[in-house]
């Protein structure tokens, strides 16, 4: 019970590092909070939602397509709201009700476009690319199902949505310490001020950096109907609170901190789900007060503003 | 032959003035006060209940009203509705501005426990009587507490008892002996679960609880639990929640590679719909639930039968976006129940109104069952038996009423292959 509780919460725990990927991005660059954040993950759920079932396309190759579409949304969205608030006396927490306003009213609207219904994609989609590849390696056909991970069997959709995380957190690192933009990105996220006056594009860097961390969270939101049960619009609120406190844990604005912040949350989560499962979903506010209370600035706090 | 003439006069005139009394004091419409969820958690149980109500609500006004005993006249229906987005702190201001600001007649619960827990001590300080549409938690029925009435489901406290009586009855002989029970805490599922839990004790028939545990009802992943239950090798697994828990359970049961010998869920009988596109015939093959009346004609001595309001339902929401289920035909039944009892009751006093639903109990059938309620307001007909679920040769999902056994239409698989 506290292996599989162990393993499980490791690969619950990346999940939620993709998830809280794109909303630290944001906030370390632009210091302002996505509230948001949750919506844009339930928008990428209905985007698998309606790929799967009108093209049956499985959520794997909808990934570039949520990419694309959610950081095409995401530049004209920067630039229509966050100038505005960042211009503003005080950015941070005008942004929380601001984009607590637009998650009331992207729930609002996916409400009346879909219904209030649960929708899923059958679990055995992301299973069968994990069969394709344990029947290259077996040399033999393999039926798509659960997948055994040190003698304990997982379904295939937390296999699935560990390595996309892992992946994402890897281009993440690359894009933020091996490119240009990454250099840039940087730069405003450790002094934007700073980086204005040396002549870095910094709305243009921001708006970047802003499309990707909606993208994060539409990509996360494809795999959604597979670790979070369904997909329904009131899920965002839920989503950015969880979100939220793996980044804080982590620290927030600091990519590796969201690793950190979302694998100790996992296996936190699983371990009070074995052993005190009627307090287990109290799990991220205890966390955010404890992290608040002893480390207010996370557990890898001060690397990120020297980066 | 004076005084004939005057008495005769003086009666026509107490006559005349007491029906221009009544016509005066007649309200132009009986004003029922109603919240609903159109987003958050509970929105799916929500809506089919509202759109129930406001399907009866209109074919009631399309025929001039309700007849109301009181003003021995039919009068409009006015549905005075909130939404309260599932929240239940808003849900409590709501309730109240319906009693105090809206003043209505007849005050109408959302749908589910959540939802109407905040009603319940609001409508009693007022004296108001809280017309509970599907809120079957058991600390909202209380003896000293008049102001309540149950319209829909049994209470929790013996909804249960078919599927307890099951395993208790039929399980020995089918090899049941451990029974696991996971439920979400609350006021609905906890109830549920100890009702489960002090039938199948009392039964003493050498069941087992051999692992007993609750989750938050937000809970949306239950692979680690599947995993802790499998450990205590149950041949039996009872998993009360929300439709949403019922989704990700069987869900993460199928996507695990778990099988278990028996389980049990609500919603898939309630909710049948919802769940059979989000879990799949193949997933929901086996399981067992209650066979809720969306699903069993009743013969309806009042109101339309299954069949005409379902019809009446497809053509009234065409757009698919709130699934017919048990909650559709509950709220139906609520204005069924309030039609009939503003046809009995003396005045439009709340008491007067308990009483005379009270007086319907076990005499009015509609589609959802007989109506019977007892002395603190908690639905005790509209039984639901248990079933199990099976694919019919399209692939779809059907019911197979497996206990009691004198309505059974099957025999119940075990276990589950």
């Amino acid at each position: 019970m506290l292996i599989y509780s162990l393993l499980a919460g490791l690969l619950f725990g990346l999940y939620f590092t993709l998830i809280g990927l794109g909303l630290n991005l944001v906030f370390g660059v632009m210091r302002i909070v996505n509230l948001a954040h949750g919506d844009f993950l339930m928008l990428g759920g209905f985007l698998a939602f309606w790929l799967f079932n009108l093209f049956a396309v499985n959520p794997l190759p909808a990934i570039p397509i949520a990419l694309f579409l959610f950081m095409m949304a995401g530049l004209p969205l920067y630039y229509l709201l966050v100038p505005r608030l960042l211009a503003a006396r005080d950015p941070e927490m005008l942004s929380i009700i601001l984009f607590f306003g637009f998650s009331q009213v992207i729930e609002a609207l996916t409400t009346i476009a879909f219904g209030t219904s649960e929708r899923s994609i059958p679990g055995i989609e992301l299973g069968r690319p994990v069969a394709a590849v344990e029947s290259w390696f077996a040399g033999r056909k393999v039926a798509p199902g659960p997948v055994t991970l040190f003698g304990q069997t997982f379904p295939a959709a937390w296999i699935v949505s560990a390595i996309v995380s892992a992946l994402a957190v890897f281009l993440i690192f690359l894009y933020l310490y091996r490119t240009r933009l990454g250099y840039l990105t940087r730069a405003v996220m450790v002094q934007r001020e700073e980086a204005l006056s040396s002549g870095i594009n910094v709305h243009r860097v921001s708006a970047i950096a802003f499309g990707v961390g909606i993208a994060l969270a539409a990509i996360s939101g494809l795999f959604a109907p597979f670790m979070l049960g369904s997909i329904t619009p009131a899920m965002g609120v839920d989503v950015t609170i969880v979100s939220f406190a793996v980044i804080v844990i982590g620290s927030l604005g600091n990519p590796l901190g969201t690793v950190l912040g979302g694998v100790l949350y996992g296996i936190s989560y699983m371990l009070m789900q074995s052993y005190f499962s009627s307090w287990a979903n109290l799990l991220p506010y205890l966390l955010l007060i404890a992290i608040l209370l002893v480390r207010p600035s996370g557990l890898l706090g001060r690397q990120v503003r020297r980066a | 032959m004076f005084q004939k003439l005057v008495c005769g006069l003086g009666l026509a005139s107490i006559v005349a003035l007491c029906g221009a009394a009544q016509a005066a004091e007649a309200p132009k419409e009986i004003k029922f006060g109603t919240l609903y969820a159109s987003a958050g958690p509970f929105a799916v149980i929500s809506m089919p209940v509202h759109y129930g109500l406001k399907l009866w609500a209109e074919q009631a006004n399309a025929e001039g009203g309700v007849f109301v005993k009181a003003f021995n006249k039919k009068i409009p229906v006015k549905l005075v509705a909130y939404d309260d987005q599932s929240n239940p702190a808003t849900a409590a201001t709501l309730y109240d501005q319906l009693i105090t600001q809206d003043k209505v007649d007849i005050l109408i619960t959302d749908s589910g426990s959540v939802l109407t827990a905040p009603a319940v001590p609001i409508a009693r300080n007022h004296k108001m009587l809280l017309i509970d549409q599907t809120g079957t938690g058991a600390n909202f029925f209380t003896a000293d507490n008049p102001y309540i009435a149950l319209m829909s489901d049994p209470v929790s406290t013996i909804w249960p008892k078919p599927l307890a009586d099951f395993i208790t009855h039929d399980g020995p002989a089918l090899g049941i002996k451990r029974v696991a029970l996971l439920y979400s805490t609350n006021d609905f599922t906890t109830t549920q679960a100890n009702a489960v839990r002090k039938f199948i004790t009392e039964a003493k028939a050498g069941i087992d609880i051999v692992y007993d545990q609750g989750v938050e009802t937000k809970t949306s992943n239950y692979t680690v639990l599947i995993n802790n239950i499998r450990a205590t090798n149950p041949d039996a697994v009872i998993e009360l929640g929300y439709d949403g828990n019922d989704i990700a359970f069987l869900r993460n049961l199928q996507d695990s590679g778990t099988k278990f010998k028996m389980v049990f869920c609500i919603y898939p009988g309630l909710e049948t719909n919802v769940l059979e596109k989000n879990v799949g015939g193949e997933g929901l093959q086996y399981v067992y639930t209650y066979v809720p009346s969306s699903e069993i004609a009743y013969q309806a001595s009042f109101g339309m039968n299954l069949a005409q309001y379902k019809a009446a339902w497809d053509k009234k929401y065409t757009d698919g976006k709130v699934e017919f289920g048990f909650n559709s035909v509950a709220g139906y039944t609520t204005g069924l129940v309030l039609e009939k009892a503003l046809s009995v009751a003396d005045s439009l006093d709340q008491l007067a109104l308990r009483n005379a639903i009270a007086s319907l109990s076990g005499n009015l059938r509609t589609l959802d069952g007989t109506f019977a309620i007892d002395e603190m307001g908690a639905q005790i007909g509209e039984i639901t038996p248990l079933g199990q679920l099976a694919l019919d040769k399209d692939k779809h999902i059907k019911f197979v009423t497996v206990y009691p056994h004198d309505v059974a239409t099957g025999k119940a698989i075990y276990p589950a292959p």
